[in-house]
């Protein structure tokens, strides 16, 4: 492996008829390139140009002199930002909420599609799936509507524990509850979705290792366990991976519209900060950007550790 | 090779006519689209389209009627009207003006440190140097503001016009801010037993509240909310009765030691959260009031019957509103039901903000051609005119109000209506607020109007007479520094955060105040090194 790459990196001629063979086999397959082309349009403007504009985490913002004209103040917008106990709260609330969500909410959708997978009938099958992923479609705003609508006081739970003489219980206003909710309705919104993911690489598995399970008298949980998990296991890996690197963003929609001041405690996640200190004080976009990269900084740390780690444990990393 | 040529030759046709699209689009906010020439009558030779913003709800097909159509026609301009949510008006006033969306003339709630920010940046229009002299009843009662006068020392012109709360009929000396007044139910008052008064402290208030919850003379069983307020509410009825320094307003005041200190980490502040952590604890609040918005809290009392106290404020017109609302929802005259009163601290003192005359402010977008800005001028000075202020306030004469014998003003309304009723929505009023003509609207009911000068001449009086105004303190609202900025807090929720957590109110206002110390001393600092 080391010699082929001294070879490769010493040898210009060699590393230059690769790029020729590269260059011929996508002028090759140039029309399969070519629907790469929107995605890479979309790619470099709306997440590579966009990028420019971390330089205000640096710079002292005015938005008459625009992101170039505006001056250098070095790190003192993440002085600000790390003298703020409220910052450094909603780093490890963000990293509570995400650490759970990431234990109990991901096996789901990898549940969610054995599940469907094993269902034989082609039509109970789609309605499944569609009724699961259905909750996608709706809003946060949507969802979480109707579940204050239910969990209010003279909401639909406590309506029906008040008709059964039980005592009624402040579901919105408690922050024993808050977490479990989030969890629940994220679960809720989210698997069906999630689970396209895993049916995908489940329907990439050479139907032929069934076929010869089936011959060699397998049931289906063996199949299921001995052919169908280990097969995604690439794709597991690799969502998971990409869920640690998600770990410091929460959903801003999901917990902005579901939480209240009984709740503030345990539910200004990094997102809500960054609301609150972009739109609800005295508007500071230099500093709202320093805590996005702080947050980011963290995301990418923590995706990278992951992919290590997966491959020191001997799975598929993102980068080879 | 012939369809080639003629796919390309339509390609450059689309091309050019999105670039011209383009080109017009682009280039049509800067152009000028008429001038101010007026004709032989004195009226305006050219229509121009004026984008304003306010929190006005204008609906759908409103801007037909009367009243809009007689500035419309007088001032010859077309409103392309923006209605802003009172939830997201600061929010989305920021990302208008931050990214230079800002409307022609919008209403922002103005917030010192965003606006030194914004005239630092160029993004609010500069007036010209002889605007006084050129739109003199504008000039008039900008005076009275005193913001006015003060941000020109320190930016050199006018960005801003702060809006004036009083003109020419200011109802007491000194003024007080007009919150703090509540309604309560006065036939259930009568039915507990609880003494009707124009002043009462916070626990008498909750003493009433208890009395309600236990006898509910009103039959509304479970729905009963004895004290209607939300978050805002609380803080203005509960807490700063007891601490005049509990609310951003005066979070920092200079003490009687020279020294500036920060109100919420007062004693004063933990009584006041005491007395609201006692109402939550008894079930005189809603149990969910920190949730509710807006007007959920007054609704309870005025569309659904179910409260017995809630947080009014101290203008005639509010008072006119719940009037019509309890008619319209409950058939009920009002009269007979409601009582109000404002509300002393539990040691019997009175605090309150004492009232700078200005809310909020008018900014223009410095974008604006010189011929908008200078048609929108012309119509706030005649809006800010007597005979303005009577068309804005009053209607037309002979058609909705006339003077009487002795030269004073009739409505000629029909009884239980308003001019709201008749031309709702009425947003040209932009300038000069309305608390100033509610104080002599005959279109009020003089028993309300009465009421709310009695409730200012008590505030006053109860102020100057061992009561606590929390002056305003130009020194600490016109200082601005990031530390100032990062020192903001949304102290309504902070409160009901506090009541709500679980152990030692105290302990956890202790650890609360110490939580914020690394953001709040450096704001003290600068204040007290400040010459």
């Amino acid at each position: 492996m080391k010699s082929a790459a001294i070879e490769e990196s010493n040898g210009d001629g060699k590393g230059s008829s690769k790029i020729k063979t590269l260059l011929s086999e996508i002028w090759k397959h140039r029309m399969v390139y070519t629907l790469l082309i929107p995605g890479l349009i979309w790619l470099i403007v709306f997440a590579y140009m966009p990028m420019g504009g971390l330089s205000l985490a640096f710079k002292d913002y005015k938005a008459n002199l625009g992101i170039c004209g505006s001056p250098w103040v070095g790190f003192e917008n993440f002085t600000y930002v790390f003298r703020d106990p409220a910052f450094i709260d909603a780093v490890w609330r963000t990293l509570y909420i995400n650490i759970i969500k990431l234990f109990i909410q991901f096996p789901f959708p990898i549940l969610v599609a054995l599940m469907l997978n094993e269902l034989r009938m082609r039509r109970t099958k789609k309605l499944f799936q569609t009724v699961l992923t259905f909750p996608h479609f709706l809003s946060w705003i949507i969802v979480s509507g109707v579940v204050i609508n239910v969990l209010a006081y003279d909401g639909l739970v406590n309506s029906a524990l008040a008709m059964m003489n039980l005592p009624t219980i402040n579901f919105l206003g408690s922050e024993k509850m808050f977490v479990p909710m989030i969890i629940f309705t994220d679960i809720w919104k989210s698997t069906g979705w999630g689970a396209i993911i895993y049916l995908a690489a489940i329907s990439g598995i050479d139907q032929d290792q069934f076929e010869s399970a089936e011959i060699d008298g397998a049931s289906r949980m063996q199949q299921m366990f001995r052919i169908t998990l280990p097969n995604i296991l690439p794709t597991v890996t690799i969502m998971f991976i990409l869920s640690v690197g998600g770990l410091m963003s929460s959903g801003f929609d999901q917990i902005f519209n579901l939480a209240n001041a009984a709740t503030k405690n345990v539910s200004e996640v990094l997102d809500v900060y960054i609301y609150r200190i972009t739109f609800q004080s005295a508007t500071d976009f230099s500093f709202s950007t320093a805590v996005s990269l702080f947050r980011s900084l963290v995301n990418m740390i923590l995706l990278l550790l992951a992919d290590r780690v997966a491959k020191m444990m001997g799975g598929d990393g993102l980068f080879r | 090779m012939k369809t080639t040529t003629k796919l390309s030759w339509k390609s450059l046709v689309a091309l050019t006519i999105c670039l011209t699209m383009l080109l017009v689009s682009a280039c049509s906010n800067q152009a000028s689209e008429g001038s101010n020439e007026k004709d032989s009558s004195g009226a305006y030779k050219d229509k121009l389209k004026i984008s304003v913003a306010s929190t006005i709800n204008l609906k759908d097909g409103e801007l037909d009627n009367k009243f809009h159509q007689y500035w419309m026609d007088k001032f010859n301009l077309e409103w392309d009207y923006n209605y802003v949510e009172w939830d997201s008006w600061g929010e989305k006033l920021r990302l208008w003006i931050n990214s230079g969306d800002l409307p022609d003339v919008a209403a922002w709630n103005y917030i010192h440190g965003d606006a030194m920010n914004y005239i630092d940046q160029g993004l609010l229009y500069k007036f010209p140097d002889d605007w006084k002299e050129r739109w003199p009843n504008v000039a008039a009662a900008y005076s009275l503001t005193g913001l006015g006068d003060k941000l020109e020392e320190l930016k050199g012109g006018t960005y801003i016009l702060p809006r004036p709360v009083y003109y020419e009929n200011k109802p007491a000396d000194p003024l007080v801010n007009q919150i703090g007044v509540i309604a309560l139910r006065k036939d259930w008052a009568e039915a507990v037993g609880f003494e009707l008064k124009d002043v009462y402290t916070t626990s008498e208030l909750m003493d009433y509240a208890r009395l309600v919850k236990e006898q509910d003379p009103g039959k509304v069983g479970s729905s009963l909310v004895p004290i209607s307020y939300n978050a805002a509410d609380a803080l203005t009825n509960i807490i700063m009765p007891n601490s005049e320094h509990a609310r951003v307003e005066s979070a920092f005041y200079k003490g009687e030691d020279g020294q500036y200190h920060w109100g919420p980490a007062d004693q004063e502040t933990l009584t006041g959260l005491q007395i609201m952590q006692q109402a939550y604890k008894e079930g005189l609040l809603n149990p969910e009031f920190y949730t509710w918005k807006n007007s959920e809290g007054s609704d309870n009392f005025r569309v659904s019957g179910t409260a017995a106290i809630t947080s009014l404020g101290g203008l005639a017109s509010y008072r006119q509103d719940v009037d019509k609302a309890m008619k319209k929802n409950l058939n009920v005259e009002s009269d007979d039901v409601v009582h109000t009163a404002i509300v002393l601290g539990d040691d019997g003192k009175y605090r309150n903000l004492e009232q700078v005359n200005f809310w909020s402010a008018l900014v223009f977008s410095p974008d604006i051609s010189t011929e908008k800005f200078e048609r929108i001028m012309d119509l706030l000075d005649y809006s800010t005119s007597k005979d303005g202020q009577m068309i804005l306030n009053m209607g037309f004469e002979g058609e909705d109000w006339k003077y009487g014998d002795n030269n004073e003003l009739v409505s000629l309304l029909p009884e239980g209506t308003s001019l709201e009723d008749k031309y709702p929505s009425r947003f040209e009023g932009l300038y000069l607020l309305g608390d100033d003509f509610s104080v002599i609207n005959p279109a009020i009911k003089k028993d309300y109007r009465d009421r709310a000068v009695l409730h200012y001449q008590d505030k006053a009086k109860l102020g100057k007479e061992g009561g606590k105004l929390a002056p305003y303190d130009w020194d600490v609202q016109l200082y601005d520094s990031k530390s100032k900025n990062q020192a903001t807090f949304d102290y309504e929720k902070e409160y009901a955060n506090l009541i709500l957590q679980s152990g030692d109110l105290e302990a956890n206002w202790k650890k609360w105040v110490e939580s914020k110390q690394s953001l709040v001393q450096p704001v003290l600092d600068e204040l007290n090194n400040l010459k």
